[in-house]
């Protein structure tokens, strides 16, 4: 069996497979399902300080091969996390990622510094939730924004930084060559896609939010082309996400450039979804002739 | 909760757009109770979101489960397409479920597709004195009355079957004859709601089984969220997949 293991800015993971913010909860919900330990890592709910009510129902819904999303990061609050959530997930053999956002530049370099004296592993700063309107995005759309918030950021956060970048931008790779320069860690995409669904016999939104997130396999080319430009241009780690159900799915992210994936939606289609992923990139592997997973990473053909 | 390939028994029409298929899944059916639901992997591979089935019986020594799904969006039609032997990924069971406990009198309510999870709590809870009310859009939507463990009025939008009126109206008369010790309700938003203001006005406890969209329905998405009140009037959201999907109607905000 091939080794899936990596070193991902200093920390250790034992396959590149990490649940996804947001569909995953804090990670209880699906350790009654399976040991969660068989996972890389978790980037848990996006947190901020205070906690945070999200939007109000109808929060889903599925479209083609995907689902739009606006759920408006509903969550307990950094505080609430830290006391209740944390001591149990940092009792199982899983890198923890804190996901989180502010309303301003202050608020997230306030979150990141919560997190400081914690055993969370790293940190991932959303500011590209398409959900909320004063929640994140508003910072990641142009690279002078994204480069000053995590400039300010990165003087607040004691672990390592992975900066979520939005796909509803011209040109990705402006942003995640900013937050290189401005020094991230790492970069994740994509966040979701902005979209909307329409019920034509309401003649209604079907989202309380109007537009929502898509994500699911819907969304993979697009993130696989978005996550191939942008390990052109950088050379900080990327971690790679958009509709993978599958472990080729997952290695085909790495041939891209990525060194680690999140798998989301995929985990509501089938809730053994990440454990399997894991199993299936190490059959790959083992048929590629891989001894190490880490060696396919960026080594895509292209035309 | 457990995840198994459960097998079609029958997949047959129970009435005007509704379809009942029999799953042989003795693991969830040994830990169901009434007002449960499963959640179910269409079976191809274009649906990433699964679909929420409220369980109308369940047989623990046969292990079998009952659902009646209306075959509205292209999900429900692949899974009403099934034929006997095929298989199908479940999840279950899942929610919380009725509970009828220490109730001598219960009136329970169901409207439309909602009917299949009252058919679930008659069969738990149903006493000589409860008395269950169904609504239908017309004779040929109606079931769940042949078998009923107690006696049943209905009522339909068209006349065709009993009255035409709403449900709550012979609910009314009968709270009228006598008090219930409970109510027990699944319908469409408009009927819960005035079932849910009865039940306030007259101070009968009532369980209200809510529907939403689902993602990951074991409680970890929040996708399926509802306002849920205190008594305070501060409020929350909470999850239909995992908090209920039934819910003391004194906390529900059904217009929330």
């Amino acid at each position: 069996m091939a080794d899936l293991s990596l070193n991902l800015c200093g920390v250790h993971l034992k396959n590149p497979i990490i649940a996804a913010s947001g569909t995953f909860g804090f990670g209880r919900e699906y350790d009654e399902l399976y040991g969660i330990s068989a996972l890389g890592g978790i980037s848990v709910k996006g947190l901020c300080l205070g906690g945070r009510m999200g939007n109000p129902p109808s929060r889903l819904t599925e479209t083609p091969s995907g689902m739009l999303n606006c759920v408006g990061l509903q969550n307990p609050g950094i505080e609430s996390f830290i006391e209740h959530d944390l001591p149990w997930l940092l009792t199982k053999d899983v890198a923890v990622i804190a996901n989180f956002f502010g309303t301003s530049i202050d608020t997230y370099c306030q979150a990141a510094e919560a997190f400081a004296p914690t055993g969370v592993h790293m940190l991932e700063m959303n500011i590209s939730c398409p959900n909320v309107h004063d929640g994140g995005v508003a910072f990641g759309v142009k690279p002078e924004s994204v480069y000053e918030i995590t400039k300010a950021v990165k003087q607040h956060a004691k672990q390592p930084l992975i900066v979520k970048l939005t796909p509803n931008v011209s040109d990705i790779t402006e942003n995640a060559l900013a937050a290189q320069e401005a020094g991230a860690d790492a970069i994740s995409l994509i966040n979701t896609l902005t979209g909307i669904a329409v019920d034509v016999h309401r003649r209604k939104m079907i989202l309380s939010n109007n537009t929502g997130g898509l994500s699911g396999p819907a969304v993979r080319p697009v993130a696989l082309r978005m996550v191939w430009q942008c390990a052109k241009k950088v050379s900080i780690p990327i971690i790679g996400l958009g509709g993978i159900e599958s472990g080729e799915d997952a290695a085909a992210f790495m041939l891209c450039g990525a060194q680690a994936v999140q798998v989301g939606t995929a985990n509501f289609t089938d809730p053994f979804a990440c454990p399997r992923i894991a199993r299936e990139l190490g059959e790959y592997c083992d048929a590629q002739g891989v001894a190490n997973a880490q060696e396919i990473v960026g080594t895509l053909k292209s035309y | 909760m457990q995840e198994i390939r459960a097998k079609v028994l029958s997949c047959e029409p129970l009435a005007a757009g509704l379809i009942r298929i029999i799953l042989h899944a003795p693991e969830i059916a040994a830990q169901a109770k009434a007002g449960q639901f499963i959640h179910m992997l269409v079976p191809d591979h274009a649906h990433v979101l699964r679909r929420p089935i409220s369980l109308m019986a369940f047989d623990k020594e046969a292990g079998t489960l009952t659902l009646a799904i209306q075959p509205k969006g292209s999900g429900t039609q692949i899974i009403c397409a099934m034929k006997p032997g095929d298989e199908i990924t479940c999840l279950g069971p899942l929610g919380t479920g009725f509970d009828g406990a220490g109730a001598q009198t219960i009136y329970f309510v169901g409207g439309g597709v909602g009917v299949a999870p009252i058919c679930g709590a008659m069969d738990a809870y149903a006493t000589e004195t409860s008395h269950a009310f169904f609504g239908f859009r017309g004779a040929q939507y109606a079931y769940g009355m042949t078998q009923a463990p107690c006696a049943v009025s209905a009522v339909s939008d068209d006349g065709t079957l009993g009255e035409k009126a709403l449900v709550t109206k012979p609910l009314l008369e009968k709270i009228g004859e006598k008090r219930p010790d409970l109510i027990m309700a699944c319908g469409p938003t408009p009927m819960l709601a005035a079932v849910q203001k009865i039940a306030l006005e007259q101070g009968i406890p009532c369980q209200l089984s809510l529907e939403e969209r689902m993602g990951c329905a074991i409680g970890a998405c929040l996708g399926c969220n509802v306002k849920i009140v205190a008594e305070d009037g501060s409020w929350t959201y909470q999850r239909v997949c995992k908090d209920g999907p039934v819910f003391d109607a004194k906390v529900v905000d059904m217009h929330g």
